[in-house]
């Protein structure tokens, strides 16, 4: 188990080391960081302040290697950025000279009052739904459901997001359509509308999924087992089968779990409020390629480090596993 | 089950409690006087990039900064044809002097009793009086290169000092602020000069702006950044400490800026001139009085135009341009308000930029470069009001010239004879121009021009189109390429295009501002001649126009000029953008003038009829409460049955 965990960390390093060179590739390739700073500037800045404004974030220095007569071949604008990403010191941003770890910090807690509640309200009731379709599966009311499920599987998220915003903002108005405060109570009155469309928007695709790997479950011999011994249908459902069944959701599930903190870009941009996928999407917006670098690398550590928690996960829940 | 029916009953009256206003309270409900505080909530697209006045060179910045900071003149707010400079720091219009070394220069008065934000960074917190030497510390501040002043080296080439102030810095690696103030002469606690290299009449407009706003040292040496006493300080450029009308007391990234007034403000009464005769009354009011009228500003921000717009819609926000999406809801085909808006009382508002957009030909390019005639034709060609119509609603007005209204020099009844959309016009010039019908008159091969253009979205991609078909009436073949921005900026830099679509916005009304454009030693990439327009000519009159001040010989100047890029037409003026927006009925607007950024300044707002009509325009109806308890309760029932059937 040690081992195996060692050796994924360490698989961890050439990973993100590709993902910020395929990001560095990417931002250089679609601009320069002369029309970086010319965007930053405005069109009207001179020459000479955009010079000053490349040397002062070193985005003057060579783009790999350089090669420059009495200089080091890695003081690059690549090596010094994998350096202070390495080091975690993630500099300034390069549109307002802004700490980025203060952003990060700064945009963390709104991204987790949406997301958080978002996830244990759409796990719980993707749960209970699912259970409840397995047990009337087969029937109209099952398939019923399916169909809704796969409907509300193909709308867009901002399709949910401008009705949602219509219906409970502009045409009932009980909730902002706009908004973010964090004032104590009164934040949850951002929160709900939010925190309601995204529940519901992943929804059909969860309680599809679960139903799926429940009926599965519903299956087995021990289920027929336990019936035939006289358990009644319920108990069957919500303790044997369920229990069986989390052992493979709890994997997809603890997978996310560290992407909560990213956020939701897109209802986060809908409802302005100020986490980081909001952060990521000004940032690429604003050409901010220092936030940009610093968010990807955030992200593509996360997203590792929860492929990591699920096989440890595996090995957790399900005892036939072992990680060699 | 009891209890979930509580549980149904709770969350139905939590809601019912929800409002759908997105502000928080006000700081106050009353003044202390006992009459309304009264705050303005106004969307804001963005955060400012910075509030450093030294540094900031952009709209949203300007914003913020000039109802912070100000400088020692200001435009008049109500004056727009022409503008006019009126002293705002300054005691009094600036006097020109000549230095005992016979520069010229301009001699400033401040005001007396003009103090600082009272803030942390200056003893016991209390603002202190502003004196000359906080404007020679922002003329210091523009020549150091850390603070990477975008204007410096305009301003360089015409303040003595500045260009050797900023190189030596350079060379150090940091700038010496024991030194004296690049190009100012402190005369006493209220009394400096501005020591110029050459004669520069536009220094007035430039003080006017936020580069040359005085700056509290206390201020940018308190700020740092860094941590003192485990406390960590803001960065100076966000946390601006200025003289203006009103301070920030909150900003919050990505969501909200708040300001309250500032108290001690004392610098500008409202003005008692210049307001339309037909709204005598409601200016006159206002005439003489002490500015500011509002207590609190509240900026929310908003990068996308929908939620802005439907705030504006609940009565949440005073204000609200009229975008794309929204226009056919609020704007009729008479261009006025639909009875909707009409009904709500809102006022409409339609304002010309002191802007001009047009085509840029490259004059280095073989073919578009060196054919006076071949770029008539297109000009010629070209029907500016088709494009209006279908792309711009018809609001935009037509440009015939390069200077926009209100920019001194403009001719209202000008009348550019190559811009007048006539086809058989152009045709005759396009074959004088060697290619009848559009065809190489020798090698009988169709001309081919390419037209680079801005394009991210299908609407760019159609007008570009439309651009494109515009031309080819010619005969010509016209190849469109596309561009994201950066691109197409990085392209014009370079010079690597044959013509293209450009804008101006003017820094400052002076005829200056916009032919130096065409300026041969202002080409790009250094400069901002983008066409790379040559006229030894043109420059001469150039030179000689903008050393002047303006007079009846200036302005025959600038018109020669302006006739010189007509019949040369390096470029094809297109339109001045005009933007439509809506007030509230309680927050009727008063500044006319789009060069000024300090608008709430002057701004009042009646807080009654803004309680009174959101109340009418966000009534929560019964039903949704009704139907949610209906729907949980179905299922609460449902779930029990259907427990009780399987057990």
């Amino acid at each position: 188990m040690t081992s195996y965990l060692i050796r994924r960390i360490l698989y961890m390093f050439p990973i993100v080391f590709g993902v910020m060179l395929i990001t560095f590739l990417l931002f250089f390739v679609v601009q320069t960081p002369k029309s970086m700073a010319q965007r930053i500037l405005g069109p009207k800045a001179k020459p000479e302040a955009i010079q000053n404004w490349l040397h002062n974030r070193g985005y003057d220095k060579p783009r790999f290697i350089n090669a420059e007569p009495g200089k080091h071949w890695w003081d690059s604008q690549f090596f010094h950025q994998m350096k202070s990403l390495a080091t975690f010191d993630f500099g300034n941003s390069d549109a307002t000279g802004e700490r980025i770890l203060n952003m990060f910090k700064h945009g963390a807690i709104p991204s987790l009052l949406i997301t958080v509640p978002s996830f244990i309200c759409g796990f719980l009731l993707s749960l209970g739904l699912a259970l409840f379709f397995v047990s009337v599966r087969n029937s109209k009311l099952d398939l019923g459901g399916i169909i809704i499920c796969v409907a509300m599987m193909s709308v867009p998220i901002q399709v949910y997001v401008i009705f949602g915003q219509w219906l409970v903002a502009v045409k009932t108005s009980y909730l902002p359509a706009f908004g973010f405060d964090m004032a104590g109570f009164s934040t949850a009155k951002f929160l709900i509308l939010p925190v309601l469309l995204y529940t519901v928007s992943d929804l059909g695709s969860e309680v599809r999924l679960y139903r799926t790997i429940f009926l599965e479950e519903i299956h087995q011999e021990y289920v027929k087992t336990a019936l035939a011994k006289g358990v009644s249908s319920t108990r069957v459902l919500f303790v044997h089968v369920l229990k069986n069944g989390m052992i493979a959701i709890i994997t997809l599930v603890v997978a996310s779990l560290p992407f909560l903190i990213m956020g939701s870009l897109v209802l986060e941009n809908f409802f302005g409020i100020p986490g980081l996928g909001n952060l990521l999407l000004n940032a690429i917006h604003t050409s901010d390629f220092s936030v940009v670098r610093a968010t990807v690398f955030l992200g593509s550590l996360l997203y590792l480090f929860g492929l990591l928690l699920t096989d440890i996960c595996y090995a957790a829940v399900d005892p036939r596993i072992r990680l060699q | 089950m009891a209890q979930r029916f509580l549980f149904i009953a709770i969350a139905c009256m939590l809601l019912a409690g929800c409002s759908n206003d997105p502000h928080p309270p006000a700081f106050h409900e009353k003044r202390a006087d006992g009459t309304p505080w009264q705050v303005s909530y106004a969307p804001f697209p963005d955060d400012p990039r910075s509030l450093d006045p030294q540094f900031s060179y952009d709209t949203l910045s300007h914003s913020i900064i000039c109802l912070i900071y100000e400088s020692m003149l200001q435009y008049h707010p109500l004056k727009t044809d022409p503008y006019e400079l009126v002293p705002c720091l300054a005691e009094s219009m600036p006097e020109r002097i000549s230095t005992p070394d016979g520069h010229p220069a301009y001699r400033f008065h401040i005001k007396h009793g003009i103090y600082f934000h009272d803030d942390l960074c200056f003893p016991e917190g209390k603002g202190r009086e502003l004196v000359a030497t906080d404007v020679a510390y922002a003329f210091q501040r523009i020549a150091d290169p850390k603070v990477e002043c975008p204007v410096l080296s305009t301003l360089a080439e015409y303040i003595v000092g500045l260009q050797d102030a900023n190189a030596e810095a350079q060379k150090k690696g940091s700038y010496d602020y024991t030194k004296p103030a690049p190009g100012i002469r402190v005369v006493d606690d209220h009394t400096f000069d501005i020591v110029l290299l050459k004669p520069f009449p536009q220094l007035l407009y430039w003080m006017a702006m936020p580069f040359t706003a005085p700056v509290a040292k206390e201020a940018v040496n308190y700020y740092d950044g860094k941590t003192h006493d485990g406390i960590t300080r803001e960065q100076f450029k966000f946390k601006p400490v200025g003289v203006g009308p009103f301070r920030l007391v909150a900003w919050r990234k990505g969501l909200s800026l708040r300001l309250i007034r500032n108290d001690h403000y004392i610098t500008t009464k409202f003005p008692t001139d210049g307001w339309p005769a037909e709204e005598a009354s409601r200016y006159a009011a206002m005439a003489g009085k002490p500015l500011p009228f509002l207590d609190e500003l509240y900026f929310r921000i908003i990068r996308e135009s929908i939620p802005a717009w439907v705030l504006f819609r609940q009565g949440y926000f005073e204000r609200a341009g009229v975008g794309k999406d929204v226009f056919d809801t609020a704007i009729s085909a008479k261009q006025e308000l639909t009875p909707e808006y009409q009904k709500r009382d809102v006022w409409l508002y339609k304002d010309a930029e002191p802007a001009t957009y047009y085509f840029l030909f490259n004059m280095q390019d073989p073919v578009v470069g060196k054919n006076p005639k071949l770029r008539q034709a297109i000009s010629s060609a070209y029907d500016f009001d088709l494009e209006n119509e279908i792309f711009m609603n018809g609001i935009f007005l037509n440009a015939q010239q390069l200077l926009p209204p209100g920019v001194y020099g403009y001719q209202p009844n000008f009348k550019n004879p190559y811009r007048q959309s006539k086809l058989d016009q152009a045709k005759r010039l396009l074959a004088e121009a060697g290619y009848p019908n559009g065809h190489d008159a020798k090698t009988g091969k169709q001309l081919l021009l390419t037209l680079d253009m801005t394009i991210d979205d299908a609407e760019s991609r159609q007008h570009a189109e439309f651009q494109k078909e515009q031309i080819e009436r010619l005969g010509i073949e016209v190849k469109i390429e596309e561009n994201l921005w950066a691109t197409h900026q990085d392209k014009v830099d370079r010079g690597n295009f044959q013509f293209t679509s450009y804008g101006w916005h003017a820094d400052y009304p002076d005829p200056e501002n916009f032919f130096f454009l065409f300026y041969g030693k202002n080409a790009a990439p250094e400069g901002n001649n983008y066409c790379r327009y040559a006229n030894p000519e043109f420059d001469k009159l150039f030179e000689k126009m903008r050393e002047m001040e303006n007079s009846p010989e200036r302005l025959e100047l600038v018109h020669r000029l302006n006739a010189m890029l007509v019949e040369d037409c390096p470029m094809i003026p297109l339109y001045y953008p005009v933007v439509f927006r809506l007030s509230q009925p309680w927050a009727q607007r008063v500044v006319l003038n789009p060069l000024v950024f300090s608008g709430p300044k002057y701004t009042q707002i009646d807080p009654g009829l803004r309680r009174q009509k959101q109340a009418e325009w966000n009534r929560k109806p019964a039903w949704p409460l009704a139907v949610i308890a209906a729907l949980l309760a179905a299922a609460g029932i449902f779930a029990f049955q259907w427990s009780q059937r399987h057990d």
